[in-house]
């Protein structure tokens, strides 16, 4: 059966490997307060008037730590337990584009690549040879380039622009995952206890087993 | 006092006893290996597929309008909810994880030998019911992979001979995948694992009955069997400590590692995403199910290659105990199907064009192939090994089962 553990072991690293998808720029994404807070700000206003963040409500933009004017600020009139609608109807959006703006509440879990499928994404865009604007990560997409990297022109601008998107993509995957910090942190601890109780298990098992005799064990011999 | 409580007890239903004989005391082999551990460890998931499921169940509304967003509220709001529906989620992968390894062992060792035919057909029942279980509780998020996984495999039901466009109605209760169907999908997923629990007593009660094998294939005299408690306690227990190191890294850091991400889009009828696919412990079947070119042809082959297992105690006629370990053509059949599935796997998982379907289509004659090689071979293994004089200690073991046997009888 030794072979066999080899097989497991080899089929779960594979599988591990298809899931990681290759051939896209990866993004580091933060989950500290000033990117987040940077992120929810590019979020408002480069992505708000055409996207919902439907599942978030701006109470929620408390526990990342954006602070009570600036979230007013978003809101308006809006309650503070209310979702985070579109500015634009999609009754609007679809005359416009053709297609309603998904919600982005998912966004990053809801793409193969996930995080570097968004990343990609909002920087993909380009000038093609006959003038216009396309995307290579989605060629032919209804959106337009809302970070503007095909007109960047310095190279100031296009650091910018990078930040932009590296801002925004680590906000949606707060909202996409907005436990992920606390998950992490508390996995952390539930495997430093799971450890030590293990060990203490296998040497329960070992004093247990000591008991038996081996001298008249025959049944030794099967076992490689 | 509370010995005089135990007596009044004892005197009126056989407590003290049934712990004895069948809890501690229960004689256990005691040459089994850590393989022996899942079936214990199934239990355990079991308990907590239950434990978890019920707690989201007093969150989640079956309704098409407000299931995903249900479990979105699950996910953000629920205290502790995300840790619920991630033990869940994973939970189901476990099971199969667990399940498929004690299958395993079992035909490794061939620990289907008679007398555990009976054991063996209560575990392929259960499997079936844990397919189902499954099935069904991936519609619940009602994300667009859920509803077009239970689209795709509710129409298979059309190769029902004369009824079949009967058969999918009632299946779905609706002419398609609907609120009818999540609901009636959430109130047996809700059932089933209750059912499953029955079917596990009358697994256990057989297991009792024939008692567990063992890596030597033989009975065991009474001296070389060992209570229960300490020792498989003690080992289980470790095994389980194993078992929830490797849980807790998925559940607590890589949770969405086993979703597709078309499941985080809600459920859509009017789009087809342009890759549907099963959950990874569905996808060998699955792959069974495509390489078919003809429907009907096609879910006879899947549901037969679920149901082949059945067969293995007629079909492998070899006297040899212990299995693959003392039966190098069985050994090398017994490799050769695992890496098969292992391909199948893949293959379910790849969108089926060119060299994908033709490497499908041989992998699932090779799985078919294993089990008729089995019927085949085994008789021929027997012969050959016997002929070729075998290692003393296996022929010690025949004998001394066959001396057990006669002085049974
Ligand atoms: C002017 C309106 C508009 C703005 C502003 C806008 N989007 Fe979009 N977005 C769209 C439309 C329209 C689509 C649908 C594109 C399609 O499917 O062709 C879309 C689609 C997307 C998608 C999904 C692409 C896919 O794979 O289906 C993502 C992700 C996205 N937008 C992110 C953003 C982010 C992040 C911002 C802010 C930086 C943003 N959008 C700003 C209109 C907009």
């Amino acid at each position: 059966m030794k072979k066999f553990t080899l097989l497991l072991v080899v089929t779960c690293l594979a599988l591990l490997g298809m899931s990681a998808l290759a051939d896209m720029s990866t993004v580091q994404i933060a989950t500290d307060t000033a990117t987040l807070g940077r992120g929810a700000d590019s979020m408002m206003t480069n992505c708000r008037s055409c996207h919902s963040l439907k599942y978030v409500r701006y109470r929620d933009l408390t526990s990342i730590g954006i602070p009570k004017p600036k979230i007013d600020e978003w809101r308006g009139s809006e309650s503070v337990d209310n979702p985070m609608l579109a500015v634009l109807a999609d009754k609007d959006a679809l005359q416009s584009f053709g297609i309603v703006p998904p919600d982005l509440s998912l966004i990053t879990k809801a793409r193969d690549g996930g995080m570097n499928y968004l990343y990609a994404y909002l920087l993909g865009y380009h000038n093609t040879s006959n003038g216009s604007v396309d995307n290579l990560i989605y060629p032919g997409t209804k959106m337009p380039d809302a970070l503007g990297i095909s007109s960047a022109t310095t190279a100031a601008q296009l650091v910018d622009i990078h930040g932009k998107a590296r801002d925004v993509t680590s906000f949606l995957a707060w909202a996409a995952d907005p436990h992920a910090k606390e998950r992490i942190r508390m996995g952390y601890y539930v495997l430093a206890y799971l450890v030590l109780l293990t060990s203490l298990l296998y040497l329960v098992k070992r004093m247990v087993w000591a008991r038996l005799s081996t001298s008249d064990d025959h049944l030794t011999s099967w076992k490689k | 006092m509370s010995g005089r409580i135990i007596n009044w007890i004892d005197r009126r239903f056989p407590f003290t006893s049934f712990i004895r004989d069948e809890l501690t005391g229960y004689p256990t082999p005691r040459n089994l290996s850590y393989w022996w551990n899942f079936g214990f460890l199934a239990g355990f998931v079991l308990v907590l597929q239950v434990a978890t499921g019920i707690f989201l169940a007093m969150h989640y509304k079956a309704d098409v309008a407000h299931a995903f967003d249900s479990i979105q509220h699950i996910m953000r709001d629920v205290n502790y909810g995300w840790l619920l529906r991630y033990m869940h989620a994973t939970g189901a992968s476990a099971f199969f994880f667990v399940i498929f390894i004690h299958m395993a062992r079992t035909l490794y060792y061939g620990s289907y030998r008679a007398p555990r035919e009976l054991l063996w057909w209560t575990g392929q029942g259960l499997l079936l019911m844990l397919m189902a279980t499954a099935f069904m509780g991936y519609l619940l998020p009602w994300g667009q992979m859920s509803f077009w996984g239970a689209t795709v495999i509710t129409n298979l039901f059309r190769a029902t001979p004369v009824f079949g466009e009967q058969v999918v109605i009632w299946l779905r209760g609706d002419y398609s995948v609907g609120d009818a169907t999540l609901n009636r999908f959430y109130a047996l997923h809700y059932l089933f694992p209750f059912l499953i629990i029955g079917a596990v007593v009358i697994h256990l009660v057989a297991l009792h009955a024939v008692k567990s094998s063992n890596p030597s294939g033989i009975d065991l005299k009474a001296k070389d069997n060992i209570p229960f408690h300490p020792y498989f306690t003690s080992k289980d227990l470790f095994g389980l400590g194993v078992f929830l190191i490797f849980f807790c890294v998925v559940v607590f850091f890589v949770p969405d590692s086993l979703s597709e991400p078309a499941n985080s889009i809600p459920a859509n009828p009017l789009q087809t995403p342009n890759h549907i696919v099963p959950e990874w412990y569905f996808l060998p079947f699955y792959a069974i199910l495509r390489s078919v070119p003809n429907m009907v042809g096609g879910v006879v082959a899947m549901g037969l290659s679920v149901m082949m297992f059945a067969f293995m105690p007629a079909l492998d006629r070899s006297s040899i105990p212990g299995g693959a370990r003392y039966r190098p053509i069985y050994r090398v059949l017994f490799y050769l199907f695992v890496i098969d599935m292992v391909v199948l796997g893949y293959v379910g998982y790849q969108p089926p064009a060119g060299t994908i379907v033709v490497i499908g289509q041989l992998a699932t004659i090779g799985y078919f192939a294993y089990f008729v090689l089995i019927f085949g071979l085994s008789k021929v293994e027997e012969r050959w090994l016997v002929k070729r004089g075998l290692p003393p200690d296996v022929q010690a073991l025949i004998n001394a089962e066959a001396l057990a046997k006669s002085s049974r009888a």
